[in-house]
């Protein structure tokens, strides 16, 4: 059943099915499966109902409501129902609502997950439509996210760059200004420390052992990576010369300028923040946001935040990790065309703009020069030039649920030996990403 | 006597103390601003109502509310029949199959329930039963019952035969005697077993989280879950109030049963 | 199946369905009623049957059969399953963390259920001693325990044990010792002595509960005969409470057992705090991590090994329950 839908799926993007006209009058019958696989743009006086999964608090009520009004322009009688997801469970869900008749349209994964469902033929291929949503325009690492094999299934939905949030009045009183360089960074994290040592558990960097995604930034830095595809099989990175060299900066920082728990992650590095235990810390672009939002301390702070990308040990912008989510089609979906449509607006300049505002970066690479806003985003938009990403693999999932990097991380703040535990790490991942 | 007592109130509220700290700890934050909860320790219960505001201005809260309850009561009635039923055929009767169902029993309470998630939900989209209170409660009855059955034999078993033989002199059928005799006897089991199905049916999350997907389906834990952003940190004094309020209905259930059987046992032993 | 008990083989062969006249003659009467109450354990066993059967029937036969096959996510969208064998049980014992990871749960299991049996047997007989308001006080605070969500009570745990905000750590600084900052998780043994708390903590209840429940059912005139004849308070326990405890003892002692050997949201709560997960996987955390939601096959192998040994480490209990069951 499922392989004949997608065939008709491949089908429908060879053929541009001139018979498909007419078809979609949403008869929810089982019979309508090769009908609803069309991607073809239905009329505009349809009656149906998407149903779209966004997940967390990413995007705002606000785009929403810009979402559907937009598309209600288009299809007045379809009723657009985004239902909220948890990001925890949102694998667990996926795995188990995607292959029922009751999937959801519309779902949206994180750019790490989106590979596995994409690999399993859960979602419907738009290698056919991916000009209309936004072609070579889209950012190259989320369109990595979203393409298994040679199918692009998962369209880039939003990203999010990793920039260094830092107190002005600290910098000023320590006489530190904006560092250019790695070293420049290291040295002004230990002297914040050593300058603020009256405050307990005080932080010049806030690096707790777990935060794996600012630890691939060094290593990038540094010329390493986790591990690369040599004609299909995965070679690890993890352990050569040049990764060592970024994770012993990293086991310097967490040693030398850091007090947050080795053992701990970066979940709860704003609330550190604003106990007024960090000098800087490394985060998305929605960082400064959160400080100073309702969910961290408004006011306190507000005045004294800076931003700045990652500074290079070269000077410039060093590489850093691209969060991000992608969107796609169900395979199930009754009204994949209609889908593709909504898509389409979710993607669209106008609606990609609102996602620069609230400090994440816009799929779109004609909007990365555009970006306003405040430091946070300017800063964002200048790390998101040097952006890179995991190995591309549907095992990838595994590697973190395995928690490989988290325990490498933990041992290497813990004062473990970098060389050991990379190498230890390396062996870990290499036989996950070929298992 | 009356020194003895003395004593073992003075070790009980020490037990109290102890026992409820964490609980107590839980309360405490639900009242700390958002901000502040991961600071050094408070230890009075005051400060904000936001935290409570919140979950009761968040959807959903009262439709997860009553999915939840309806869920749950089902779930316990199902489980205590069935599993009375079953533990007075053990413990009463020695026929073939006995001892074949207790280890096929024993043996499906022993399979980790997640390894069976896939299953389960194929098998109730099957029935179109996802997203329903039936299919639901359905899945957890079968999680429930093996633990029901086994404890229910036991105090079934704990019953004089006598009692039972007893009144079938007096002219009763034999099941007839079980649910005049016995069925009383074990009133303190019954109460055991029903609070124990309570809470799991009550406090149950990986299997609500893929059985009820629609956003007005959804139980209370999985609900709950809405105040966890992932990456974005967890409003943990949300959590902490939600958790709060799950508990209460709990501890009524248990004072209303609790009630409830002291007055049976009162009636049973005068009638008796 | 095929254990039969003693007694059992001698046993008449089940009534035909349907078969014999319905008659007047009171012998014909009484037969009809023999085979009526022949047949009545099977009746009442059918609701039981019926609700396990539309529950867990077909996953649990699934499960079996996934075990044999290679089953991940393609196969969950409707890829055809590939029959390997013993290729998934292979997988798990040739893999050297597996064992490591089995003895590390068996002995966490192992303490855990001593603690929670031993706790609870005591809170049993506490209740027992206490007045009304003094009993239904406990009862709630041991409920408030068992009630509060798994997820929660992990959280709180843990932020009571907290390195930087936890009031241990506070407590311990102020009492003179040198615990600011102090990471429980970091160690491994440390670690699972804050699991330990967290598990016992939220089982004791439940054992306590249910033995007391038992212990209401024993009647008083005995208790006080046994008074009476002179027996102490252990002696009344020994040869009064006990024997009468038993059944249900032995049921939560294997069943303690089963959960504590899968323990899975207060390991992952506090793995997801702290600590270095690879020493402080538990089976059930295990089970997880390596089948990561995708290799179902893989993943219904380890349950099923999972039961092999709950069978095995519950042996002894229900070797016990048997015999105890037969004299």
């Amino acid at each position: 059943m499922k392989t004949r839908k997608l065939a008709a799926v491949g089908l429908a993007g060879v053929l541009v099915l001139a018979a498909a006209c007419g078809s979609d009058d949403d008869d929810g019958g089982t019979s309508g499966a090769a009908g609803g696989a069309s991607l073809e743009a239905p009329p505009a006086d349809t009656e149906a109902t998407l149903r779209v999964w966004l997940n967390g608090p990413d995007t705002p009520d606000e785009m929403i409501d810009l979402a559907k009004e937009t598309f209600a322009e288009k299809y007045p009688d379809v009723s657009v129902e985004v239902e909220r997801q948890e990001w925890d469970g949102l694998v667990n869900r996926l795995t188990n609502v995607l292959p029922t008749d009751d999937s959801p349209d519309i779902v949206e994964m994180g750019n790490t997950q989106a590979q596995a469902f994409e690999a399993a033929g859960a979602l419907v291929d738009l290698s056919s439509v991916k000009d209309d949503l936004g072609g070579d325009d889209l950012v190259d690492s989320l369109v990595e996210a979203g393409t298994y094999g040679d199918e692009f299934y998962g369209v880039p939905y939003y990203g999010g760059a990793r920039i260094v949030v830092y107190r002005k009045d600290l910098f000023e009183k320590s006489g530190l200004s904006v560092p250019t360089t790695m070293e420049e960074f290291v040295a002004a994290g230990k002297k914040l420390k050593a300058d603020n040592a009256d405050v307990p558990n005080f932080s010049g960097i806030y690096f707790p052992g777990r935060n794996w995604q600012a630890t691939l930034s060094f290593i990038w830095d540094a010329g390493g990576d986790i591990a690369v595809n040599e004609g299909g099989e995965w070679v690890g990175e993890l352990s050569s010369d040049n990764s060592i060299k970024g994770l012993s900066t990293v086991q310097d920082i967490m040693r030398n300028a850091n007090a947050a728990p080795a053992d701990s992650d970066d979940a709860e590095d704003y609330l550190a923040f604003c106990n007024g235990e960090v000098g800087m810390l490394m985060g998305p672009g929605w960082k400064m946001g959160q400080i100073t939002g309702d969910d961290g301390c408004p006011g306190k702070y507000d005045a004294v935040l800076g931003a700045f990308p990652l500074p290079g040990s070269e000077g410039g912008v060093a590489p850093s990790f691209l969060g991000g989510s992608n969107l796609g089609i169900s395979a199930k979906s009754e009204n994949p065309g209609l889908a593709l449509q909504f898509l389409e607006v979710l993607t669209a300049q106008q609606y990609q703009t609102e996602f620069a505002k609230i400090g994440l970066i816009p799929v779109r690479k004609s909007l990365l020069g555009q970006v306003q806003g405040d430091e946070a985003a300017q800063a964002q938009a200048k790390a998101a030039e040097v952006t890179r990403f995991v190995p591309s693999s549907e095992n990838w999932a595994e590697v973190e649920s395995g928690t490989v990097l988290h325990d490498m991380g933990a041992a290497i703040a813990g004062g473990a030996d970098v060389t050991d535990e990379a190498t230890r790490a390396n062996d870990a991942v290499v036989e996950i990403l070929n298992g | 006597m009356r020194r003895r007592r003395w004593l073992w109130n003075v070790v009980a509220g020490a037990v109290m103390v102890v026992v409820a700290f964490p609980v107590y700890w839980m309360v405490v934050t639900s009242f700390r601003p958002n901000a502040e909860i991961r600071s050094a320790p408070r230890f009075l219960p005051v400060g904000t109502l936001d935290n409570y505001r919140s979950v009761f201005e968040r959807d959903h809260f009262w439709s997860s509310f009553a999915n939840s309850l309806q869920v749950t009561l089902l779930t316990v009635l199902f489980a205590l029949i069935t599993a009375f039923l079953a533990a007075v055929a053990v413990a009463r009767f020695r026929f073939r199959g006995r001892v074949a169902f207790l280890v096929v029993v024993l043996l499906v309470q022993m399979v980790p329930a997640e390894a069976l998630m896939i299953s389960v939900v194929k098998v109730l989209e099957g029935w179109d039963l996802r997203n329903s209170i039936a299919g639901l409660t359905i899945t957890y009855v079968a999680f429930v019952l093996p633990f029901t059955v086994w404890t229910l034999r036991g105090f079934v078993t704990g019953v004089p035969r006598e009692l039972e033989e007893a009144a079938m002199v007096d002219g009763s059928s034999r099941l007839r005697a079980f649910f005049t005799i016995t069925l009383p006897l074990v009133a303190p089991g019954l109460v055991a077993t029903g609070i124990f199905a309570f809470i799991q049916a009550w406090n149950e999350f990986t299997f609500a989280l893929v059985v009820m997907d629609r956003p007005d389906k959804e139980t209370l834990p999985v609900w709950l879950q809405a105040f966890n952003f992932g990456a974005r940190g967890t409003d943990w004094g949300g959590v902490m109030a939600g958790s709060t309020l799950i508990t209460v209905p709990v501890i009524v259930f248990f004072l209303f049963v609790h009630r409830r059987v002291a007055q049976g046992l009162t009636a049973g032993a005068v009638k008796g | 199946m095929t254990a039969v008990l003693p007694g059992e083989g001698t046993a008449p062969p089940a009534a035909l369905p349907g078969g014999g006249r319905p008659g007047r003659s009171p012998r014909r009467a009484r037969d009809r009623d023999l085979r009526r109450s022949r047949l009545l354990p099977y009746a009442l066993l059918v609701p039981a049957l019926a609700a396990l059967a539309a529950g867990l029937g077909y996953p649990l036969v699934r499960l079996v059969v996934m075990s044999t096959q290679e089953f991940g996510l393609r196969q969950q969208f409707g890829a055809p399953a590939p029959y390997v064998g013993a290729d998934n049980f292979a997988a798990i014992f040739g893999d050297p963390y597996f064992w490591d990871v089995l003895r590390r749960s068996l002995v966490f299991c192992a303490v855990n259920v001593v603690l929670t049996m031993v706790l609870g047997t005591l809170l049993a007989l506490l209740l027992q001693r206490l007045g009304t308001a003094m009993r239904t006080a406990l009862s709630v605070a041991l409920l408030l325990a068992w009630a509060t969500p798994a997820l929660t009570a992990t959280i709180v745990w843990q932020w009571i044990f907290d390195a930087r905000y936890g009031v241990v750590n506070w407590l311990l600084s102020r009492l003179g010792g040198d615990y600011e900052g102090h990471s429980w998780l970091r160690q491994p043994l440390s670690f699972f002595f804050v699991g330990t708390l967290v598990v016992v903590w939220m089982g004791v209840p439940f054992v306590a509960f249910t033995l007391y429940a038992g212990m209401t059912q024993i009647p008083a005139e005995v208790m006080e005969a046994a008074a009476i004849d002179g027996a102490g308070p252990w002696a009344r326990f020994r040869d009064v409470t006990w024997p009468a405890l038993e059944p249900i003892f032995v049921v939560l002692a294997a069943l303690s057992t089963l959960w504590d050997l899968r323990v899975f949201t207060q390991i992952y709560v506090l793995q997801q705090a702290g600590g270095i997960t690879r020493d402080t996987n538990t089976l059930g955390v295990y089970a997880y991590r390596t089948s990561a939601g995708d290799d179902f096959g893989l993943g219904a192998a380890i349950a099923l090994v999972m039961v092999g040994i709950t069978l095995l480490a519950t042996l002894f209990h229900l070797r016990q329950m048997f015999r105890s069951e037969e004299v």
